[in-house]
């Protein structure tokens, strides 16, 4: 489930879960189960920051049609 | 041959007239003259030179913030037709600029105010940008500098996202239309939430595609919020007005379009340390709260220890209290017959001459009865005053 997490909903949970933390009030194991999520989303955030490549796509107009559509993923 | 009415000429005349796209939006310009303002606002003039004179009219509706004045040099731009009540050609003017400007600049000012008054400038109406787009359209020409310094950037500051180009001329002719198609073939793409319409700089002729109503529509009429990054920091065009957000270049489009990755890692890591120092404060709460129920407990059961033994002092002291010994203690004595060892309590146990044995606190000694008497009168007057 979380491999679809996009980088914006993770980051918004991850600031959602500090947010709580530091709200305190928390049951012991509840804090220790939101920390453990929290780290978990930082990572798959910086994750994605680090491994993501920009995807470059063409998508034909009608005055284009002549050219060719092509690919330009690096 | 038919007879005509005046109101059928006038009237073929003005069909004449108003079917021809050349009258239909012109600019002319001439030297105002008889300038008149009626009651209603609207403005009559006459715009003329050495040869030839033309009447004017400006309705208030239209009028700028420019003021006329008799002898300007003026450059107008509206429709010819005729006033059939009068049946005078008229111009209907809807703007007018002193003369001396060129004409794409007139053109430019006329499309401003008039899409302006249409709203299509409008603040309010201005969409704010996805802050983590995913899918980012670009219209733009494909191969140009514009379209390699977007990419570069988007890479280098946020690779998350996917760049769906729609490539399009971006000057001469067909540029605008092929904007126009760009951004209708965008509309149709699923999942695009931004677009970029870029192009680098250039003079106010190459850039003018950009200043074209159809342009300016189709960006109004976006499905998704658009960032225009046209020509140089200098160079203000109709879609920088209409667009959702102007940039000044294309880079700067492509910053705008996307968040900066610097600033997400010093976000990502504000977090990662928050999050560790709010679990230890938690744990420094709970270690708090510990110490202090511990402190609780302990004042507590020293209380109890010390209640106790207040508890078990008292006992002692009562126990003490029910023991013959502290009885005797207090000055009574224990009584037994010798022979028996029977202890007396009662008068008619003894008689005269029986051997009795008397215990006191820290001993005892024969006796023997000499006399008695019964009642208990007898034993309080003989009960010694209370002393020790």
């Amino acid at each position: 489930m979380d491999e679809q997490l996009s980088f914006e909903e993770a980051l918004n949970r991850l600031e959602k879960i500090t947010q709580t933390l530091e709200g305190g009030g928390l049951r012991l194991e509840e804090a220790i189960a939101l920390f453990e999520d929290g780290i978990r989303l930082a990572k798959i955030c910086n994750e994605q920051l680090n491994s993501a490549e920009l995807k470059i796509s063409q998508i034909q107009t009608p005055l284009e049609q002549g050219l060719e559509s092509k690919d330009e993923s690096p | 041959m038919k007879i005509h009415s005046v109101a059928e000429v006038t009237g073929y005349l003005r069909e004449l007239l108003e079917v021809d796209s050349m009258l239909a939006d012109l600019w002319i310009s001439g030297e105002v003259s008889n300038l008149s303002e009626s009651t209603a606002g609207h403005l009559y003039f006459t715009l003329k030179d050495e040869a030839s004179q033309l009447r004017c009219v400006l309705f208030h509706r239209a009028r700028l913030a420019l003021t006329l004045e008799n002898g300007m040099a003026a450059v107008a731009h509206g429709r010819i037709s005729i006033y059939e009540v009068s049946g005078a050609l008229q111009f209907y003017v809807d703007v007018v600029q002193p003369e001396g400007m060129g004409i794409l600049h007139l053109e430019f000012e006329r499309l401003k105010v008039k899409l302006a008054e249409e709203g299509l400038f409008e603040p309010a109406r201005k969409r704010a940008l996805p802050p983590f787009p995913r899918r980012i359209g670009v219209v733009t020409s494909p191969d140009s500098a514009a379209l390699h310094d977007i990419i570069n950037i988007i890479s280098r500051r946020y690779p998350l996202v996917e760049l769906v180009i729609a490539p399009t001329p971006v000057q001469g002719d067909g540029a605008a239309t092929g904007i126009v198609q760009a951004f209708n073939t965008i509309n149709d793409t699923e999942g695009i939430d931004l677009v970029i319409l870029a192009r680098g700089g250039g003079s106010l002729e190459e850039l003018w595609a950009f200043n074209d109503e159809k342009v300016a529509r189709a960006i109004y009429a976006s499905r998704v919020p658009v960032i225009s990054g046209v020509g140089h920091d200098t160079d203000f065009t109709i879609a920088d007005f209409v667009a959702d957000k102007r940039a000044p270049t294309p880079s700067a489009a492509a910053e705008l379009a996307v968040p900066h990755r610097a600033e997400l890692e010093a976000r990502l890591q504000y977090h990662s340390k928050a999050l560790v120092a709010a679990l230890s404060r938690g744990f420094e709460q709970y270690r708090q709260r510990i110490d202090e129920l511990t402190r609780i407990a302990s004042t507590h059961l020293g209380n109890l220890l010390t209640i106790s033994r207040e508890k078990l002092r008292g006992r002692e002291l009562k126990l003490g209290s029910l023991s013959p010994l502290a009885t005797l203690e207090r000055g009574y004595a224990l009584v037994q017959h010798s022979a028996t060892g029977e202890v007396i309590s009662r008068i008619d146990q003894v008689h005269r001459g029986d051997a009795i044995e008397v215990k006191v606190s820290d001993g005892q000694f024969k006796s023997r009865v000499t006399g008695s008497k019964k009642g208990l009168q007898a034993w309080m007057n003989s009960f010694p005053s209370k002393k020790r």
